[in-house]
């Protein structure tokens, strides 16, 4: 019993693997199957996630903890997209696509567009000639961000085309470096789980 | 071939992928087989690996909390696996040195595996009563939802050290940036190659790309884990001087071998 | 003042007059258009007029800002030259947006929906719905959007599957542009234009020049790029005025921070700190 998870882990894993080489459209269409499982798995783990997330505000609020005003007005979100949503569904013209619409979607897209001042401060402090690295580093940036945008043509015909190569030639080149590493990495890992060698993940050492 | 009317049992445009694979799982077996010889596996030091041991110290003296996040990946990426796994020796540590702990998770299936790995990271230290309920704790699986949270803790609560170790998206800046507003001690790690810009600038240290991958050997330092970054390497090793002959005899006009390495 | 230890706020309040002032105040700055983007242009410009193009558009409104203007552009695109969209998203709150879309680019060149273009909506799963989409879109979809059932939609008729479209366009924030690489690229041998955002766009590199994808549009550059191949002046050559600004102003404060460290004597040495992080540094404080 105890072994339990680890041998529906390899039998999954060693499925899924072989699956991969097998085109016998009958293992195609397990396959699908098991990815469609694990949708079912986490449309289940978005109630445990809500039901967590209720658990943890409530006891905010009926303790009274620092910020616990907030945690109102979460549990209050959760109750009314939940309720709603269930009643009148999430079309559109729905409370619920409404609320959306208008709040949910304009925060998202704040939030990223805040990228913008975070990528200046940054930039600001950390591309410093401090040596031989950081200088390198720093005349690249510069260059990107001016051949990346239409100025960069402006102030010189030329910087398209030494952008593309920088993007083209060391970056890519780099990238599939690191690429190969990761991916061989993600192998060695999902090795490790599938043969049972690392069970960490399990909450066991 | 209509993939509904196939009938093979076997994908020969595969067979490159097969004989790789069936590689790399003999480099584990041969370095396992080492391993349990007591041959010695040399890894060698990751600065940003050692700085997590200085992090949590450095958190225990000043009274705060290490801020652990743990990416925005679900459980079927190797990057919120590999995260999971070094949580567990950070809670360990923790634990020991009697340290708070603070884990908001993205993926409710990876929080709740990532909340018993600690657990049972702090059972395995001796002080599964200081486990703190609520330290490990679903956050939102909205991408900017989740960052607005733990920017929010970490301007209020100004943990000593972040530990983000995990898959990062467009929030990895964010992230970075805010915690650098805060004093902390940042120490990274992802896969997302995309994102190792924003964290070796906005962090202290950061692990690139496969380190994080061999994070978790590397910290728990058991010879059987420290066998398959062993067989790992020699996998890459393999993979690079394949592509290295490759790359000459394509050059000089042979590419058949270049042509070996597609696949379909 | 300590130019090194500049506020902050300082450098936000400039970002935020960089990005407003030329929205307020257009400047148009010439665009050229870049070989990734002219070979996206050209391999949905090959097609013969009513060929069908299976469009993915998964984006949420987060990256709007980049997509979005893509999106109406390759729409447009297949609009003037008489193709048919068959469009679908596998991003939840991705409908609206392509809903606004679909409007703005089927207005605009006078299209019809169901006769010149359909919208399948939104169908959970990723993997499974593009694996799906080469088997019967009919058992994806078995209705589109707004609810009509796939086989009342003359234009459906005939197209349910990857075999049946000659082009898959996919424009995403996300690694859901992987799985079409794998699965409509590789395993279908669909011809596959990919669109993406700035960040991401560099990943896909290695498989322009493999050829697995024919054409790449990267961010609200690309986007701007096709505006410009299809000499539209839309939201992304507008927002182009305030990127270059931006940029303008984020080398600008670069040099004034390397200038003042030169003057202070910083740059001497430097064998802590590096890049200001890095992989092998010393503990830095800001």
């Amino acid at each position: 019993m105890r072994n339990g998870p680890y041998v529906v882990t390899f039998l999954t894993g060693a499925l899924i693997v072989s699956f991969f080489f097998i085109p016998h459209h009958r293992a195609q269409e397990a396959q699908s199957v098991i990815l469609d499982w694990s949708n079912v798995v986490y449309a289940f783990a978005l109630i445990l996630g809500s039901v967590t997330l209720w658990a943890g505000h409530q006891r905010k609020v009926a303790t009274r903890a620092p910020g616990w005003a907030y945690s109102v007005v979460t549990l209050a979100s959760l109750a009314f997209v939940t309720i709603w949503g269930v009643a009148q569904g999430v079309e559109e013209g729905t409370a619920v696509n409404a609320f959306y619409n208008s709040v949910n979607s304009p925060l998202a897209s704040t939030m990223f567009a805040l990228l913008a001042f975070f990528i200046a401060s940054a930039a600001f402090r950390a591309f410093r000639a401090r040596n031989t690295e950081a200088t390198l580093l720093l005349v690249t940036a510069i260059v990107m961000m001016i051949g990346r945008v239409s100025v960069g043509e402006f102030i010189w015909p030329g910087f398209p085309k030494l952008t593309e190569w920088l993007l083209d030639v060391p970056n890519l080149a780099a990238k599939r470096a690191v690429a190969m590493g990761v991916g061989l990495g993600a192998v060695s890992t999902a090795l490790r789980i599938i043969l049972g060698i690392d069970r960490t993940y399990l909450g066991r050492s | 071939m209509n993939p509904q009317l196939d009938t093979r049992l076997f994908e020969p445009a595969r067979l490159n992928l097969l004989i790789g694979l069936a590689l790399f799982v003999l480099f584990l077996v041969v370095n396992i087989a080492r391993a349990r010889g007591g041959a010695a596996m040399f890894i060698r030091p990751m600065a940003g690996l050692k700085a997590v041991e200085e992090a949590i110290g450095r958190a225990t003296e000043m009274g705060r909390p290490v801020l652990y996040v743990p990416g925005l990946g679900d459980m079927s990426e190797g990057g919120t696996l590999a995260s999971i796994t070094i949580l567990s020796r950070v809670a360990r540590r923790t634990a020991e040195m009697g340290c708070d702990l603070e884990v908001p998770g993205y993926d409710p299936v990876a929080t709740t595996m990532m909340e018993g790995a600690a657990r049972q990271a702090y059972v395995e230290a001796g002080r599964g009563d200081s486990f703190r309920a609520g330290s490990v704790h679903y956050v939102s699986a909205q991408q900017f939802a989740y960052v607005a949270a733990v920017t929010g803790y970490m301007l209020r609560e100004r943990p000593a050290a972040n530990i983000f170790m995990g898959s990062f998206y467009a929030e990895s800046l964010f992230l970075a940036e805010t915690g650098n507003l805060t004093g902390a001690i940042q120490i990274a790690g992802t896969d997302q190659v995309t994102q190792l810009p924003f964290f070796v600038c906005a962090c202290d240290y950061a692990l690139l790309g496969e380190e994080l991958y061999a994070a978790s050997a590397y910290l728990g330092r058991e010879p059987i884990q420290l066998a398959t970054i062993a067989a790992q390497d020699w996998a890459k090793g393999l993979a690079a001087g394949i592509v290295i002959v490759a790359s000459i005899l394509t050059a000089l006009g042979h590419p058949e071998v270049g042509r070996l390495l597609q696949t379909r | 003042m300590n130019i090194l230890r500049l506020d902050r706020r300082v450098i936000f309040v400039l970002i935020a007059l960089a990005t407003a002032l030329p929205l307020l105040f257009p400047v148009n700055l010439p665009i050229s258009v870049s070989p990734r983007v002219k070979a996206a242009y050209d391999t949905v410009d090959r097609l013969p007029a009513g060929s069908y193009v299976l469009v993915s558009l998964d984006y949420e409104p987060d990256i709007m800002a980049e997509l979005q203007p893509m999106s109406i552009a390759v729409l447009r695109h297949c609009f003037r030259k008489g193709l048919k969209p068959v469009v679908l998203t596998l991003y939840p709150a991705a409908p609206g947006l392509i809903e606004r879309a679909l409007d703005v680019a089927s207005k605009a060149e006078g299209k019809k929906r169901n006769e010149d273009f359909v919208f399948l909506g939104y169908k959970s799963g990723n993997q499974s719905v593009i694996l799906g989409l080469g088997e019967s879109i009919r058992t994806m979809f078995p209705t589109d959007f707004w609810g009509t059932p796939l086989e009342q939609i003359p234009m459906m008729r005939g197209h349910n599957s990857y075999a049946d479209f000659p082009l898959v366009i996919n424009l995403t924030g996300s690694s859901i542009a992987d799985y079409y690489i794998r699965i409509a690229a590789t395993r279908y041998r669909r011809p596959l234009v990919l669109g993406a955002t700035a960040v991401m766009t560099s990943d896909y590199y290695p498989y322009l020049s493999s050829g697995q994808v024919q054409g790449l549009i990267g961010g609200m550059k690309g986007a701007a790029e096709y505006e410009r191949q299809m000499g539209l002046f839309g939201d992304a050559r507008r927002g182009m005025d305030a990127q270059s600004l931006v940029h303008v102003v984020i080398v600008l404060l670069v040099i004034v921070g390397n200038v003042a460290l030169f003057l202070s004597g910083g740059m001497r040495g430097g064998a802590s700190g590096g890049t200001g992080g890095g992989t092998g540094g010393g503990i830095r404080r800001p």
